[in-house]
Parts: structure tokens; sequence; C-alpha cells
């Protein structure tokens, strides 16, 4: 549990040159940090020369009623020892129609393969990566942006419903 | 092994990508004895190999959109299901973020018995990752004994869960019962045991000067790569980075137990399969003062109090041992975990666990479902290494650096 | 007046003429195809229970638990009898089918140049060269296997058939170089001399060890024995030259392999550890032929024996490793082995038993 709140919320403000009325929050096993996806590079840059030199996860976070994405970076340190009891979530908000984020894997290499799936899963581009395909899914199921909120999962019946005609145009079974 | 200019045929979904002239490329496919779930596209010119692209996704379950729809209660066993060697390791960051959530702290026992399921699931997931190491390598002998010997821990397991693999131990404040009585003799007598065959693996494995060759200075990560790439668990730790989830951010009993964490600097696949041995004589220890602790404290609550006063008095004689055979009176789950309601918030937890770290970022907004679940494990971490380590070795290479790895290709997929 | 054929001259002229008619005896009957295959069966099921023991588990046990699963292998040759052979359609047909059938005739024919008696009425080929002739047609059989390779169209397969090639150029030459050692040492190519030069125990393998250590490691080399199971490795490139063969077919490469190893082993076992040294050969087709075949492969299955323990024991060598130790260090040493020959040449060691008057 990252206790010592204040004293990592200060330190962040520092690191990245906030005002005190951006938002930073301590939350549970985390402290997050909203930029705007302008600002997103600089704001990595700056983590990553004070010491959070991977990342752990890159998630995406889909809010419909508020028509945004959210993707967020959490980021934390293995060398040093004073950062590496804190996560940092770096987060910008983007619009949900065309979702467009900056790519952070020239600036945090280990962000290569989580951008790919957040790319194939919502359907978020990340300009500037270099190798932007999908990772776990065809490309069709891909197309499809599985995990926003209005994919809904058709539960299967035991009994099949499609034709074989139908599966050869769709090539999927019902 | 079309040529160029030859016309292949164009498939709906087809992508023609079309090969520098020296370029063999060789689908390490999903279908080939030395491969797992997964695919590895790799191209090599002549017998080394230029590009490495793996190609995973083969056992995707969609756990992150099955979670959504699912109770807090019961995406427990779904998510076990992601490395179902190592069970208690991944499904406890989701039970910590949520008991985070929840704003509930387990009782004292409830820590010690979730670190010892820890600890036992540990040395059995490395005991199959070694088994996998020697059947890559051709070594069958090692694939043998350490599947042998796993059924060892994997039989203590059954008897402290009830369940040789799918254990679904740790719940939202607590665990699901207590140990038995002679737990305790059975763990002793198992670290015994694998104490000393560890020096018999040494002997026929790990000092064999065949293997050796094989794997000295094969696969080098050095520290600066590791800590770029991300890598996470015993990979990370054998490059010469210190670096443990149990010491950064100590979780459940790991602060109140003696352990060390073992070093190794070279970084190369024979530094990892040590770094796995050492690890696991860790653990043993671990396991051993973990069982010292509760064989010592009074058998008080295994549940935090907030869950166990909404029990029915029936579930307290069960427990307690009053009542002979709990199935005559359908004793399972405590009925308020079924309706469940987790207050809104966002939280993150991780572990260690045999492959890595596994790290759960969990949102709710107060319903009985989560908003969104968000897993990375270490085998995900490690992946990556695939792509930026393996170009310069050559193809017969591939297996020991994959071995060494321990990548695990149900944990990437989930 | 016509003399009448009695049944004992029918069957004597069987005997003489067809059964123990020497070339087909030794390529059909000992140490031919039929004892290869028995062999072959016995080493498998030797091979899987010894492994079993050192790994704690059983082995072979269900088919016939009393006689410890000794007919598991009838029971796999049946099976592999009875499958059915699937040919991809993308295979060069003429040599997929021919190639396996002259790997498994080639390796059998060395048999036909070592005599296995002292009879002169049971040489196969009447010469003094025999141990160059037997060593030179030991080669030839590698071509089919890269031949396999090629026509399966298959990239695993490309993979391993030239994974053989490098091999087998490396290795051959020194399995040729550590047995042509004994022609140092005595001064005949002749098996004959060779043998009953050691028939007072001074076997050449005691007398030169390092020309018997460098054709063993040779020998596991070219047939694909542990530690070098290099062309059909199974965890790297599915099996190699034999991925694309099912059934029968694949029967037959394994076949092939095997048969491979244990005409080495007999070669070995006449140069080395003395053929059918303490017994002196009678007349007539038992005494005289039957039994001194019988020990030469007794002492044959003893070798193969050892080579099937080291299964359990190593894993395997990468390609390049493989072929730096036959070039770095094997080659080097069958050439010592040549130079030990021509010292105890020197000394008359094999002369001073009294034999070289054979010889001159």
């Amino acid at each position: 549990m990252s206790t010592s709140a204040q004293g990592i919320v200060e330190r962040l403000r520092s690191i990245l040159g906030l005002a005190p009325e951006a938002p930073v929050e301590q939350l549970k096993g985390y402290v997050e940090v909203s930029v705007d996806p302008a600002s997103l590079r600089d704001a990595a840059a700056k983590l990553k020369a004070a010491g959070f030199d991977h990342v752990k996860s890159v998630t995406a976070v889909d809010y419909p009623d508020k028509k945004q994405i959210k993707v967020i970076y959490h980021a934390s340190s293995m060398l040093d020892e004073s950062l590496s009891g804190y996560v940092v979530g770096l987060a910008t908000s983007v619009d949900r129609d065309n979702p467009t984020v900056p790519s952070l894997s020239s600036i945090w290499v280990s962000a290569e393969f989580q951008e790919r799936e957040m790319y194939e899963f919502f359907g978020v581009n990340f300009e500037g990566h270099p190798d932007l395909r999908p990772l776990l899914l065809t490309p069709d199921v891909a197309a499809q942006r599985p995990l926003r909120k209005d994919f809904k999962v058709v539960e299967e019946d035991d009994y099949l419903k499609s034709t074989y005609d139908e599966y050869t145009s769709t090539k999927r079974w019902v | 092994m079309g040529t160029e200019g030859s016309q292949v045929q164009s498939l709906p979904g087809m992508q023609v990508h079309p090969l520098k002239k020296n370029l063999y490329e060789v689908a390490i496919g999903p279908a080939h004895p030395g491969s797992g779930h997964m695919r590895i596209l790799v191209r090599v010119e002549g017998d080394v190999m230029v590009e490495v692209d793996p190609d995973i996704g083969f056992v995707h379950r969609t756990m992150e959109k099955l979670s959504e729809g699912r109770d807090w209660m019961k995406n427990i066993p779904l998510f076990e299901r992601m490395a179902i060697l190592d069970a208690c390791n991944v499904t406890l960051p989701y039970v910590e973020a949520v008991e985070k959530l929840l704003d509930v702290d387990p009782p004292e026992r409830a820590k010690y018995l979730r670190t010892l399921l820890c600890e036992i699931n540990r040395v059995a997931s490395h005991l199959y990752g070694f088994g996998i190491f020697g059947v890559f390598l051709g070594h069958s002998t090692l694939y043998m004994w350490a599947f042998g010997d796993r059924e060892v821990f994997v039989e203590l397991a059954e008897r402290l869960t009830g369940a040789r693999l799918t254990h679904t131990y740790p719940m939202f404040g607590g665990v699901r019962r207590d140990m038995p009585d002679d737990f305790g003799q059975h763990v002793r007598k198992a670290a015994a045991y694998m104490r000393r065959r560890l020096d018999e693996y040494a002997k026929i494995f790990l000092l064999n000067p065949n293997i050796r060759s094989r794997l000295e200075g094969v696969g080098v990560v050095s520290k600066s790569r590791a800590v770029e790439l991300g890598l996470a668990g015993p990979n990370v730790r054998a490059s010469g980075v210190r670096y443990d989830v149990r010491l950064a951010e100590p979780y459940e009993a790991y602060d109140r137990v003696d352990f060390e964490i073992p070093i190794y600097e070279e970084g190369d696949s024979l530094a990892r399969a040590w770094q796995r041995v050492e690890e696991i004589k860790q653990s043993l220890s671990i396991m051993e003062q973990a069982v010292d602790w509760l064989e010592k404290h009074p058998r008080e609550g295994f549940v935090h109090e907030k869950f166990w006063k909404t029990a029915p008095p029936i579930y307290k004689k069960v427990y307690a041992g009053e009542v002979p055979y709990a199935g005559k009176y359908r004793v399972k789950m405590i009925p308020l975990y079924a309706s469940l309601k987790v207050p809104a918030g966002r939280s993150f937890a991780r572990t260690e666990s045999a492959h890595g770290e596994i790290t759960y970022y969990v949102e709710s907004d107060g319903k009985d479902v989560p908003y969104r679940v968000r897993l990375v494990s270490g085998s995900y971490r490690n992946v990556i290494a695939f792509k930026y380590v393996m170009p310069g070795h050559r193809l017969a290479d591939l297996p020991a650096i994959y071995g060494s790895f321990d990548y695990f290709p149900p944990e990437w997929d989930r | 007046m016509v003399d009448m054929v009695t049944p004992y001259e029918i069957g004597h002229g069987i005997l003489r003429y067809i059964i123990f008619y020497p070339p087909v005896y030794q390529f059909v009957i000992i140490p031919g195809l039929i004892a290869a295959l028995v062999v072959a069966i016995f080493i498998i099921w030797f091979e899987r229970k010894a492994a079993a023991r050192v790994q704690m588990r059983y082995g072979p046990y269900e088919i016939s638990p009393r006689t410890g699963g000794a007919t598991q292998l009838i029971a796999d040759l049946i099976r592999y009898s009875f499958q059915e052979i699937i040919v991809p359609r993308t295979v060069d047909a003429v040599i997929y089918f021919a190639a396996p059938v002259a790997a498994v005739i080639l390796s059998l024919l060395p048999l036909d140049a070592m005599p296995l008696t002292t009879n002169p009425a049971f040489w196969p080929i009447p010469m003094d060269y025999s141990l160059l002739l037997a060593v030179a047609l030991m080669t030839l059989s590698p071509i089919f296997v890269m031949a396999m390779a090629w026509a399966s169209n298959n990239k695993f397969s490309v993979i391993g058939g030239v994974r053989e090639s490098f091999i087998v150029t490396a290795y051959e030459l020194v399995a040729v170089l550590s047995m042509l050692s004994v022609a140092a040492a005595m001064s005949t190519y002749n098996l004959v001399d060779i043998v009953q030069a050691q028939s007072s125990g001074l076997w050449f393998g005691l007398l030169d060890p390092l020309a018997f250590l460098t054709a063993f490691i040779a020998t596991l080399m070219t047939t694909s024995g542990f530690p070098f199971e290099i062309p059909d490795s199974e965890s790297e490139i599915v099996a190699g030259p034999y991925t694309e063969y099912t059934g029968l077919m694949y029967g037959l490469d394994m076949g092939a392999a095997y048969i491979k190893r244990w005409v080495f082993s007999v070669l070995m076992a006449l140069i080395f550890l003395g053929g059918w040294a303490p017994y002196v050969p009678g007349p007539g087709f038992v005494l005289g032929y039957l039994v001194p075949s019988l020990i030469v492969s007794v002492k044959a299955l003893v070798i193969m024996a050892i080579m099937s323990f080291l299964r359990a024991v190593y894993g395997r060598y990468r390609i390049d490793q493989a072929l730096g130790i036959g070039w770095e260090i094997l080659v080097p040493l069958a050439l010592a082995a040549i130079g030990i020959g021509f010292a105890e040449a020197y000394f008359h060691v094999y002369a001073y038993m009294g034999v070289m008057a054979l010889a001159s």
C-alpha cells in the first residue's frame, strides 16, 4: 500500500512542473496524474528522466456517457529504490469517436506491445507507433473494437441458429 | 515456400508481405513440438535469426471483457485460469485491489495462509518451467524429474485447499478455509525432499557441460536493457536488477518473514535457470516459516469480521469442526459475496507471481459487476524480449532462450 | 544312370547355397536385415526402459507387465504396418518413396564386406581389403537422407537436411580415420587377420582406446544419438528430414537410422572388441558360421546398449557446437589415433604375438 501520500504527490508535482490546481489524485494503490494529449509526451519524458523507467500497464477505459476514452499509463521504477514502491498513472482523455493519442513507445519501449493491444480492442490510434497492428485478435474481429461498452457479448445457444449459407457469407457461426 | 513472382490465390483478410531476398521465413507455429500455444515467425539468414515476430493470441479467452459481466466473486475463478499453475499468485492482486476499494484488511491468519499457498504455487510453477525447459533442449530426464517432483507440491496444495490446481483460495476479506492440523509436518517433509532434489538437478542439468555450453552466453540481457524493456520476474533479477514486488511494496505477510532475493549478474540463460533454482530454495524457507507461525498461533478468524458475521450459524459450526460432514448441509460460500456491491473507485494492486509481476487495475462504479479490470501478467511483459533479444542468435538458440524466459502463453493471452 | 538327389542333399543344398550363402546370409539374416530389426526392437525397448529407470518411472508397462513391457515394440511395429501412409500433394513422389528404401538397402550393404569367420568358404567377398571396402560402403547412405529432405518440400525438412549434410561431412571423416587406425597398427586391411591378431586377448580397443573413443563418438553423431540428435531434433525442427513421412515409411526412416548404428557397431566389434576372438571357428555351418556371427552380434549389441543409455543424461548440442567438436577436437584425435597405430607397428606389438607372419 502506498503510504506517505503527500510526499509522492508533491514530488510528482515538482517533477512534472504542474500548477498546484492540476489534478494529481492519490487513489488506492497508485497516484493518478491527468494531462491533456498534447503534453503527454512531454510529461512522459520528464517522468522517465526522473527515474520512472518502465511502464507496467497501458489501460484504456471507455466512458460512453461522457463520450471519452481514457488512456492510463501506469509507470514505476525498478532501479530507483525511493520510487519503486509507488506507481504513477499518467492519464489522458480523448474523444471517443476518433481517439488519437501520441505513442509513448519511443520513450518507454515497454509500452510497445501494450499499445498494440489497446489499439485493437478500443480502436485508439497511437501516433508514431512503429508497428501498429492487431496483436491478439484477427483483423475482422479487431475492427469491431470488442472492449468498448457498445459491443455486447452475445450469448451462444446450444443449438446453431444460422444455416450453412449464412456461414459462408459471414464466416461466423452464430 | 513460394518464390518471388509466384501467383498466390487471394483470400479475404489475407496480407501479402514481400520478403527480402536472403531471408527464409520459418513459422515455429502453434502445432509444433517446441512452441507452446503461440507462433513465432522467424526470418533467418542462413542459420542466424534476423527478425523475430511473436504472433500470439491463440489462447485468448477474453477475460477482460468477460469480467465486466460477472459478479465480483465470480471473477476470481475466471482470472485463475490465466495461469492455473500459479492460481493463488494470479488472483491475489485482484482480491487485494477489491479489498482496497472495500476498505477491508484481512486478519493476520489469512495473510499467512495466503503467503503459504503463494509460495507452494511458486515452487510448483518454477518446476513446471524447468520441465518445459528440459524438453526444449532435448533433455528428457529433467522433464520427467521436474514434473514428478511437482506432484509433491500439487498434493500439498490439495491438502490445504481441497483442489489440486484450481484453488480459488483467496477471497475478499480472507481465505476460503483454514489449514488441516497435520499440515506442518507435510510441509517440512516436502521442503527437505525438494532441497535434496535440487542438488541432483544441478548435477544433471545445470552443471552438465553439454547444457552449459548451450546456455552460457546465450540470450544475454544487460541490466539497463532489461529495465528498458520492462521485463518482469526472475528474468530481470538474473540481469542484476534488484527488484521484487515483495521487497518494493510488501503485501500479505512478506514484511514479517525472513527471505533473500537472489541476484545474478550475467543475464544469460544459465543465470536465469540458476535464479529459479535459488528462488525455489527461498520459497521453501518462507513456507517453513509461515507454517511455524500458523502452528503457534490459535485458530481465530480467517475471514474478516464484516463478512463472517453475516454467515449462518451452521457455517460457523462446520468451520469449527463440530459437524462431521459439511456436504450434508450444503455449506458453500458466505452468502454476502453473491450480492456484493463494491463502492465506486479506482485501485491498483500488484504481486510477484512465479513468471513475473502481475498488476491489476480495477475500476468500479458501485454496481455488482466491475466496470473495468485490466490485468497485465509477467509473461505479457516478457514477450517483448523475443523481439529484441533473439535476433543475432542462431535458430537453435530459440528454444534455449524461450525456455529460459519461462514464457507461459495462456498468461499473456488471458 | 542318373544320380538320385536325396533329401539330405537337397537340405544341404538349400543350407549351403541359399541360407548360408555368405552374401545372402550376411545381408538378410545375421547380422543383416532380420538381426538388425530384432536388435532395433530390442534396443528401442532397452532405451526406453533404461531411460525410465533413471527418470523415476516405469517405461513400457501396460502391454505385458510380467515381461516388463517387452512386447510393446511388437505392438508398435504392428501399428506402424497398418497405419495409413499419407502422401502430401506437394511432394516429389519418386524420390519421396525411393529414398528411404535406398537408405535402408545402402545402410545394410557394408555387412556384405565383413567376413565373420576364418573358414574361406564362408567369406562373402574373398579379398584382402575388406576393411577398406566396408568403411567405404558405409559412406554411401547419407545422400539419401538429404534426398528425403529435399523431396519433402517442407521448410523444416530442408533445414534438417542441411544440418545432416554438415554433420555427415564432419563425422564420416572422423569415423573413417579412427577405423583405419587399426590398419596402421597391424599393417593389413584384411579383417580376418585383424581379428586373428586379437585372438590372444589383446583387443585393439585396449591398445588404442583413443581410436575406440573417436569411433564411438563418430557413430553417435552420424546416427542421431544423444547428445548429437541434431538432424531430427524434435523441439526445433519437428522431425527434420522425416517430417512428412507417416506410417511404414516413418518406420523405415527410423529403421534406417538404427540399422546404420548397428552396422557401425558390428564393424567396431570386429575391429576394437576382437570380433569372434576367444572362440576358434570349427568346420560346418553351425560351429563355423552361425556361432561366430552370433558372438560378433552380441558384442555389437553391448556397444549399442551403451549408446542408448546416453539418452537419459545429455541434452542436445547446437549444430555449430557439434561441428566445432568434430573439426577442432575429434579430427586431431583421430589423427593421433593413427599415430598411435603407427607407433604400435614400429614396436612390433602385434608381431611380438607372432601374428605378423600371417600378413607378410
